[in-house]
Order: C-alpha cells, then structure tokens, then sequence
C-alpha cells in the first residue's frame, strides 16, 4: 500500500495485536442458543410442569428427582428456569427489534437531511435521554397495570434514541464522505443513495450495538419483575422467582434465587461478548 | 474581549438549551396521565373506595375540571412553590414523603458513585497502559462480568453470602445515626455500583487509549519528559472529557436503580418509594419522583456540558472537540 | 553554511546496521521494516533522507531519539553524541532527548496537545525535565518565539493551538524543539502538508536557526527536489534500505541507481523543457476575463465555459468568507485547463460549483453549450447532467464505497446511464475500462482496501470514464499519492486524454504537476483568478507578483555545491 499520509512508522506504532478470543464468542452462541432452544421446546425438555406444587419437595436440595433443586412451593427450579428463559428472552427480543427499526428509520432520515428535521428530533431525543430507560418501563407499569406488555412497548420507545443517534451519527459522515459526493456525481438519487448504498454501510455497526442493547434490556425486564411490576408471580420468569425467594433467603435457602440469577448473569455475559466481539469485527471493517 | 462575550453566549444558549429540554420534560410526565383511555378520575382512584369525598378531593387537587393546559400550570406553579401534590396512600403532602426519604437514597447515591468513580477509573487506566497485554485483558474480562451483574442480581448474591451465610453486614434496613447508617449501606451501594462500574472503566479505557495513539504524546516523549509526567499531562488530561460525559449520564440511571436496590434491602429510601407506589397505584407520588430523577439528570448534563470549555478549549471556540 | 565533518571528530549520529523487525502475531509472519541502514550526520551537517511511502525513512528518523514501537526487534547501532540509543537506559535516554537532540514532526497540529497552551508547550520541558524555574523558562520561551518570527510572544503563550495557522503552529513545534539547544534536529516531513509559499518560510527559518547555532540536521521527506536544495548530502532509501547516498546536487542530476533515476524522472519539477502539452504555441495570456473571440480561427468552441462565478460562505462566529469571487474561464475541447491554488484559494470550490455539488451565487456555468442552472431533479435532468461532466476526487481511500468491489462500482456507473445493457456486455466494458486505466481482470472483484491509493485513483477515472462525459474535472486527484505512483496516474491521463480527446480541468497546488499536464493555468488566490495563460508562459515569466512568489517559493536545487 502506498500512502503518503500515515508514515509506516505511525501505522506500525500503533497497530495493536488483538486476537479476540475465538473461543469465547463460540461459547456465548453456543450458551445462547442452548438457552434459546430450552424457551422453545420448554414443554418437551422441562421434567415437570413449572406451576406444580409438591409440598413434599419443599427447599429440597438437588438430588436426581430435582437437579437444581425445588422452591419453597416444592415447584422444580429445573423447570421453572427453562420455562422462564421465554419470558427472558422474548422481552428483550421484542424491544431490540423495535428500537433499531424504529432507530434506524429516524436516524437515517435525520442524519440524511439534516435542518430542521434533524434539529427537532435531536430536541426530542434530548428529552427521551433524560429518561432512563428502567424508569419510562416503571411509568408504563403505573399508567397501564403491571405485565410485559406495557414495559416492552414503552422500553421499545425508550431504546430507539440511542439507536437513532447512532445511526445519525454514521450517516452523517457517510454523507460527507467523497464516495457519496461520487455517486451524486455520477447520477443517482439522494434517496438511492442513502437507502442502497449508505445505509447498508452503517446497518452492520447499528446492528452490533443493537445486540449490546439486547443484553441490558434483558437485565431490566428481569430487574422489573423482580420488583413485582412485569411478569407477576406464580408465573415462571427469572426476575419473578428471585422475587418470589427472597423470603426464603434469611432462613438460609439460597438455590432458588441464586440458579435464576446466575442464569441472568450468563445470559448477559453471552449477550455482551457476542456484541462486543461483533463490534469488533465490524469496526475493523471500516475503510483505512 | 471578544472571548468573554462569546462565551457568555454560549453559555446563556446552554442554559436556555437545559430550560426548553426540562419544560418538555416536564410535558411529558404530566401529559403521560392522558394516555391511559377513560375517565381520569377512575385512573387515580384506582384501587381505592371511589367515595364521593375521595371523587371530590381528587377533582380539585388535579383540578380535573379545567382545561388540561391549565392543570399543567397549575402543577407547575405548584411545583415552584414546593407543593407537589398529596400522596394517596400516606394522606400526607408528597413533598413531605419524598424529603423524608430522600437522604438516605442520597447517601446511597453518593457512596455507590465514590465506589465507582474509583474502582472504574483505576481499572480504565490499568487496562489503558497495558493495551493488548495481559493486564489489559484481565481486566476487560473483570469488567465485561461485572457489567453482567444487575442490582438484582448483586443485592441477592450479597446478601445471601455477606449478610445471612457470613453475617458481616446486616441485611435490611439503614440505621440509624451517620455511622451505622454508612455501615447499613455498604452492601447496598456496592449492589448499585457494581453495573455501573463498568461504564465508567470502559470508557476511561477507551479514551486513554485513543489518546496514547495521538502524536502530541510521542512529541512529548521526544522532548525528554518521563513516562509518568506523560502520562499525567496528556493523556489522561485528554481523555477527561468523554468520561465526564459518561459519568453525568449515568446520574439517572444511579437514581432509578436505587428502586432496586433498596426493595431488595428493605430501605425506606425514594426508590423503593417509587415502587411501592407504583404497587399501591398512588400516581402523585410517582410523577413527582418521576420529575425528581428527570430534572437531576438534565440538569447534571447541563452542568457537564458547561464545563465542556474548561475541559477541551477547542468547545469555547465553538469548534467540535478532538 | 555547513562544516564540513573533519575526519579526527566522529559524527554527531551515526547509525549502523540497523535493522527493524516486526514480531510475528500468532499466526502471522514477521516482516522486517528496515535492512541494515547505514547513516551519519556530521556535526553541522544538513542530510536528506529521501524516500516514498513504506521506505522506512520515518522508522529510521524516529530510531533517533529512540522512539521505536516496543515491541519491535531492533538490531544495530544508534549512535548519538556517542550513547547508542538502543541500549541507552532511561536516564540516559531521557539526557539525549533533553539536550542533544530532538525532533520535528510533520503535523504540528497533532503534535501540540490541543487542551494545553502554546506557552505550556514550549516550557514544558524545561520545567519538568530539565527543573528549571517557571519565569525562566517562560523567559526562555519568549526568545524561542521570537527566533521563529513569531513576535507577538506574550501574547501567544496564552493562546491555544486551534488559534493559530499551520504555519505558525509549525513554527511553534520548531521553537519547543530547539527549547534544549539541540546539536542534531530531526525533521520529519515538516512542511509536506504545508502550501508552498508557507513551506518556503518554514525553510527559512529552519535555515537561519541551523545556521546560527551550527546545528546538525537529520531532513526526511518524500520530495527529493526540497532536500537537494536545503540538504548538503543526500541518502534514498526504498523498502526498508539505503540505495543511494551521495553530496546533493549529484544525487538529483546524476543519479546512479535505477530506483534514483526513476525517482528523478518521475519528480514534476517547474523547469520548462519542452515536454509541456501544447508546446506548438497554441493559446495566449490574459488575466481574468478571457472570450472565446480572443483566440484564432480553427480553435475549437470552449466545451466548458464559466462566467463570473461567485460563492461567500457565513461561517459561525467568523462571518461572511468569500470563497470565490468573479471567476471566469473558458476550456476548449480537448485542453486540459490547470487550476492552481494553496489552501483558501478557492480552487476545490469552483471545482465543485462547475460539477454542480454546490450551487453558485452568482455567474454562470455551461458545459457543452448547456447552461447548468440549479441542481438536476427529476431522473432524467441528472442523467444528462452527469454525461456532462464528471470528477475524480482526492482522497483515494474515501472516494471509493468501501463495501462494492471496485469491477461493481464501475458497473453501477455503466449501468445507470446505459439500462439496457446486458449483463454479459457490461461486464465486458467494466473489463475494459478497468484496462484503459492500467488495471487487470482481477482487479474487478477487489475491495478498495485491498488496492493501494494509486489503483483507486485509477479506478475512480475509469468509472468516471464509464460514463464518457464531456469535461473531467480532477480535484487534487494525485495529490494524496507517492511521487512515482503520481507519475503513472498522470500517464494514464495523458493516454486517455489522446484517445478519447476529453476536456480536463485539473486542480492542483503543485506547479511542476501542472506543467506536465495542461497547456493552459488559471492562478487562483482568496478567490480570486489572478493569472491565466499558456503553462509555460506563466512558468517562465510571470506577470503577477503572487504567481512570482509562488515560482520563487518551489524549491530549487543549486548547481553543485561544495560538500
């Protein structure tokens, strides 16, 4: 490569060896999809039926009728868990894809044109920042009753700035960048441009974000049943039966809310290295 | 001279800028009531015995019976003079439940942001410094768990293994006097920081090592200055700025975590008042809290966003920094 | 000027054998960026350090103050005032940087920490390396200021860099440089990104500092004309070597290794000798306003006209910038029309308001006759405005969609002003093209980060060429390359510009560019067109005191000098 501008001196000065951990990214996917699959085929996998009292099972330890254990109802925490992954999952799923669709037409149609059009939204935005997102999930729940429903809507809404401002922010450059004067240049439509050529540029490093976003909606959703508000308990949800353990933890039963808050903790983890790692590799991706 | 002046504009724009970004704020929270499909006053009562003493109170307090933009400046204007209405569930004023509690979630706030300040940007610089060595990964690995561990999450595990199984630190409740209040806490505010520290590591990380990159460090190495020195004066004196707009932003997401924190450790603090109240369908308080948290943020990112000029000196000549 | 090196004194730097290695990542080999150069600065010796992009020279330069990547396997010699640097310890490395010598570097605005001021950066080192007391070290600053023609010294210790051009800005590198006395300065590239005229003081005043305190001087840079006159010896490396080493003058008249020659053949210099287009007399002067009455009959009608073109700028907290202002000329078919400028011209400009990016204020444009008014709507207005004329860019790393192989990027081009076409068919043009501009078959499937800077600067002529529009306009199109690859590009213009007959407008800031390529130049400055005419009248006897200051600021190589 021949290139005035960076002295090889400089480009050899701060090249940095990074070897992401291959090994890591293939366990996150693989941890994911297992947990994926279990919320799928949940009543071809659990044991037993995740609403089911024992009484005679109560606290009991883990033993093979009971591989992780029972709670204080007898219910087996095995199941409970894969039964929950489908709440946990499907949540966030919902949210992130709201938010980048929603993101990603505003940010594009902000970024593009700029003005006026860009001037309000970034105004709006502003204000949306200044809610956090596990706070508008909160005012959903008090203005429309408690469940899933509400919080996933209003933390689709709550998502879509970050989203959008980052879209914006690629496609500004994209837009001052020599290759899109090029194309006007040569004859093509703004909106051409923008929608086929632009937007399948940034559309990558959004995307991996986006799956960042994944994993912490994944932790507020559970936060917020875990606070009585989302998924209400007896139903099987992580956030609900660490919720429902509580009580059990002062006499010394930790297992029924240790198990889903350790799955929690896996579940984000996976999420993170995948996004991470996605970002990564897609940052490297970038022109020179 | 010209450098005075422009920027006092600059700074009047900011303020005015905070001012319109806090009066839509402000419309939203109020506004967010119109949503909910039916009749108001059932919305509010929600829950309670619709007696026509409790209909009528709640008709005048929201004046339910004027125009909706005048309720609004009637809330405002309440607002400015310390009334935020009466809260449902304590037949008290809402100003009066939420100054109770406000000190210790204050406190939680104050010693969970110590913890993290400290913690993220140790761990920021280390991994910094050692860019692509073993450090560095470690770190990023510390990290990358740690920002895995929800409050939830960090309150249950704390408590079963420090507070029940060990029995270093109580379990419930924040004490009373400074002392026991402050050793009450611990387990809390580390409960709370544990997310954010992440945040705050990540982003020092980031900055300083873009900031390593840049020429003028080599320069400066060039012209005889000692590693330490270096480091000290440009890059980390760079790599202020992005973290400070991180840490503003993360003012509110403290705030609302603390809803968290303190049901699981039974503190009677604003957070757990916000989610009793949202249980208890009590909507003044809600909105008041709500506002409280808003406003804290916006006017945290006012103050960050002021100090940008004193940070980089480019921002007072109205250029974009770096 | 310079002492010669008396042989009893060992030189102020001596390297030997050096040679650098870059260690293999996991599944990566090793490369090895210098071999075994061989270099020595005199006490009070100016040396040149010539080379291209990738030729180690600024590896080497930095080997000096022994500011090599960490990792690096480094062997040889390196040695300053007698310490090899490469196994100097810190205390010792830390006295070498202080005091003996130090190093200038090619952007001085990434170089000066932005958040501090210039008066921190100048006593920067003073204070904290050296320890001395703050006043006299502000003391020691103000002369350093004013050494380097920068008078206003109270004033600026206060300021930040943002708050200076990049002239005094390097200036300002130039003073903390010399804040220590160095015996031996190190320059890298110091005025490569600088206009010429800029360049020219920057010499200056390195001259004059050299001179004064008897300074060794180690100069990098690409153009081996510049070191020829400034430098008293000369080294040329390629790959990573030295290939040739010699007194100055001698290197650049006659060179003896054929990477040298080549180097020389293909460095634009503004000396006319006979091989500018349109040698055959054609054309004539004028300044500004220009008809196309003026000329001979049998001259073709101008293909590009423009009339009074006009742009000003509101920029926040500056005010109105007048960008351009009256320009007006007129390009025949087949000529290629030059445009020179430095930095504020207005030449980019009033390229991009002739190829309709940006809209006038004021004049006209017409292209083939056409008058351009406004930007194109409807499909069909941006067909036909595209046929028109088309533009290659500067930047070859940004011109190009980084995520479409170049053969596609072409093809899109084609494709868009000939639907029609089959696939089979356009892939064959695209082939074609690709081949007119000196590129293979393979090429097509490449990503622009695969190809370096000169094969996408071709490319961006060859999907320019796709659509065979009646002007090209190049903006600083070689500017961004290596001096031989800029030689290529050039030839592949000229090969094109006999083939096809195109109308060129070519920008650029370099004189001795324009003259190997256009018959005709325009001056520009602030703005405005100070002086038009034939290439080689303007060369050789300019009428315009700002065109004069321009030929006048071009490095020179003097007839032999004495070593």
């Amino acid at each position: 490569m021949s290139a005035p501008t960076p002295t090889l001196a400089l480009k050899v000065m701060r090249s940095t060896v990074r070897r992401p951990a291959r090994v890591g990214f293939t366990i996150a996917v693989v941890v994911l999809a297992v947990m994926a699959l279990a919320a799928v085929f949940a009543p071809f996998i659990a044991p037993y039926d995740p609403d089911q009292v024992d009484f005679s099972a109560v606290y009991a330890s883990p033993s093979p009728a009971h591989w992780l254990g029972a709670d204080a109802l007898g219910r087996d925490t095995l199941s409970r868990m894969i039964y929950g992954a489908r709440t946990a999952l499907l949540g966030p799923l919902l949210v992130v894809i709201a938010s980048t669709l929603l993101g990603i037409v505003l940010g594009l149609v902000a970024g593009w044109r700029g003005g006026w059009l860009d001037a309000t939204l970034a105004r709006i935005f502003d204000v949306l920042f200044a809610f956090p997102s596990l706070l508008i999930a909160i005012m959903a729940v008090a203005l429309f009753g408690k469940g899933l429903v509400a919080p996933v809507i209003a933390m689709s809404i709550a998502y879509s700035p970050f989203v959008a401002r980052l879209t914006r922010q690629l496609v500004a450059t994209e837009r001052s960048r020599p290759y899109v004067s090029a194309y006007r240049v040569q004859g093509f439509s703004g909106a051409w441009i923008a929608v086929r050529r632009v937007l399948p540029n940034v559309a990558p490093t959004v995307g991996a974000q986006s799956t960042l976003n994944f994993g912490y909606v994944l932790a507020e959703l559970a936060a917020l049943s875990f606070l009585g508000l989302g998924v209400q308990a007896p139903l099987a949800d992580w956030g609900a039966m660490i919720n429902e353990a509580q009580a059990g933890i002062a006499g010394g039963y930790f297992l029924p809310a240790i198990v889903p808050a350790v799955a929690v903790v896996i579940a984000v983890v996976a999420v993170n290295v995948i996004g991470e790692e996605l970002s990564d590799r897609i940052g490297g991706r970038t022109p020179a | 001279m010209a450098r005075g002046r422009a920027a006092a504009r600059q700074v009047a724009g900011k303020l005015g800028s905070l001012l319109l970004t806090l009066f839509l704020a402000s419309l939203l929270v109020f506004f967010s009531r119109f949503l909910v499909p039916g009749d108001p006053v059932s919305f509010l009562l929600r829950g309670r015995k619709p007696s026509p003493e409790a209909v009528a109170q709640v008709t005048s307090e929201f004046g339910l019976d004027l125009p909706p933009w005048q309720q609004y400046l009637n809330w405002i204007v309440g607002m400015l003079h310390g009334d935020f209405g009466r809260s449902l569930q304590y037949r008290q004023s809402v100003a009066t439940v939420i100054g109770d509690r406000l000190p210790v979630t204050l406190g939680l706030v104050v010693m969970a942001g110590l913890m993290i300040t400290v913690v993220g940007l140790i761990a920021g610089t280390v991994a910094a410094l050692n860019h692509g060595r073993i450090a560095d990964r470690a770190t990023l690995t510390f990290l990358t768990v740690l920002g895995a561990i929800p409050s939830f999450v960090g309150s249950i595990v704390l408590i079963s293994v420090f507070a029940v199984q060990l029995g270093w630190f109580p379990a419930f409740g924040s004490g009373t006097g400074l002392p026991d209040t402050v050793y009450h806490l611990v387990l809390p505010s580390i409960a709370l920081a544990i997310v954010f520290v992440v945040l705050i590591g990540k982003v020092t990380r980031m900055s300083m090592v873009e900031q390593l990159g840049r020429e003028h460090v080599e320069v400066a190495t060039s012209r005889g200055l000692g590693r330490a020195t270096v480091v000290r004066r440009h890059v980390f004196r760079n790599a202020i700025g992005p973290i400070l707009t991180v840490s503003g932003m993360l003012v509110a997401g403290l705030l609302v975590a603390t809803s968290i924190v303190e049901s699981a450790f039974g503190i009677a603090g604003i957070g757990s008042l916000l989610v009793q109240s949202v249980d208890r369908l009590d909507f003044p308080v809600v909105q008041a809290i709500v506002l409280l948290v808003v406003t804290a943020f916006i006017v945290v990112n006012a103050v960050v966003d002021l100090l940008g000029p004193i940070v980089d000196p480019r921002a007072a000549a109205g250029e974009a920094g770096r | 000027m310079n002492a010669p090196a008396r042989p009893d004194q060992s030189p102020l730097l001596d390297i030997a054998a050096l040679t650098l290695r870059l260690p293999a990542p996991k599944h990566g080999k090793g490369r090895e960026l210098l071999h075994g150069v061989d270099l020595t600065v005199a006490e009070g010796e100016t040396v040149g350090l010539v080379g291209e992009s990738g030729s180690g020279k600024s590896l080497t330069a930095r080997s000096v103050l022994g500011l090599l990547p960490p990792r690096a396997d480094v062997s040889g010699t390196v040695r300053l005032d007698r310490t090899d640097v490469l196994t100097a310890g810190r205390a010792q490395l830390k006295r070498l940087r202080l005091s003996a010598a130090a190093m200038i570097f090619q952007d001085p605005r990434a170089g000066i920490n932005p958040m501090r001021t210039i008066g921190d950066h100048l006593t920067e080192s003073l204070r904290l390396g050296e320890g001395r007391p703050r006043a006299e070290a502000r003391a020691r600053a103000l002369e350093l200021l004013e050494a380097v023609r920068l008078p206003d010294g109270e004033h600026h210790l206060r300021q930040y860099p943002h708050e200076f051009s990049g002239g005094m800005l390097q200036r300002v590198m130039i003073a903390g440089a010399l804040a220590g006395s160095p015996r031996l300065l190190v320059c890298d590239e110091p005025t490569t990104a600088l206009d010429v005229t800029t360049q020219a003081q920057i010499l200056d005043v390195l001259a004059e500092q050299r001179d004064r305190r008897g300074m060794g001087m180690l100069f990098i840079t690409h153009d081996l004309t510049l070191a020829s006159a400034f430098c008293d010896r000369v080294y040329v490396m390629k790959e990573g070597a030295v290939v040739e080493q010699g007194t100055a003058s001698r290197v650049l008249r006659r060179p003896e290794h054929p990477y040298t020659q080549w180097l020389v053949a293909a460095t634009p210099t503004i000396e006319v000798n006979g091989d500018e287009p349109g040698s055959d007399g054609s054309g004539e002067r004028g300044s500004g306003e220009r008809g196309s009455g003026e000329r001979g009959s049998g001259a073709p009608a101008p293909v590009l006209e423009v009339h009074d073109l006009a742009k000003t700028y509101q920029v926040r907290g500056r005010g109105p910038v007048r960008a351009v202002a009256g320009a007006t000329i007129a390009v025949p078919a087949g000529e290629a029309l030059g445009v020179v400028g430095e930095s504020g011209s207005g030449k980019s400009t009033l390229a991009r308001m002739i190829v309709g990016l940006e809209q006038p204020d004021s004049g006209s444009v017409s292209i083939a006759g056409v008058a351009q008014t406004g930007t194109p709507r409807t499909r069909a207005e941006r067909l036909t405005h595209a046929r028109l004329i088309q533009l290659v860019f500067q930047d070859p790393y940004l011109s190009l969609d980084p995520r479409i192989s170049v053969g596609r990027a072409v093809e899109d081009a084609l494709r868009l002003h000939h639907p029609g076409l089959g696939t089979t068919e356009a892939r064959s043009q695209v082939l074609g093209l690709l081949g007119q501009v000196g590129l293979v078959d393979a090429h097509a499937q490449a990503l622009p980060r695969t190809l370096s800077g000169g094969q996408r600067q071709r490319v961006a002529i060859a999907r320019a060429l796709a659509i065979e529009p009646a002007v090209l306009v190049m903006d600083e199109a070689t500017s961004a390359l290596d001096v031989s690859v800029q030689a290529q590009v050039l030839d592949v213009v000229s090969a094109i510009r006999r083939d096809r007959g195109l109308t060129v407008l070519f920008i650029s800031h370099n004189l001795g560019v324009v003259r190997t390529v256009c018959e005709r130049t325009v001056v520009m400055r602030s703005g405005e067109i100070v002086e038009s005419g034939r290439t080689v009248d303007l060369l050789t006897d300019p009428h315009h005191p700002y065109t004069r200051l321009l030929l006048d600021s071009v490095p020179r190589a003097e007839p032999d000098r004495v070593a």
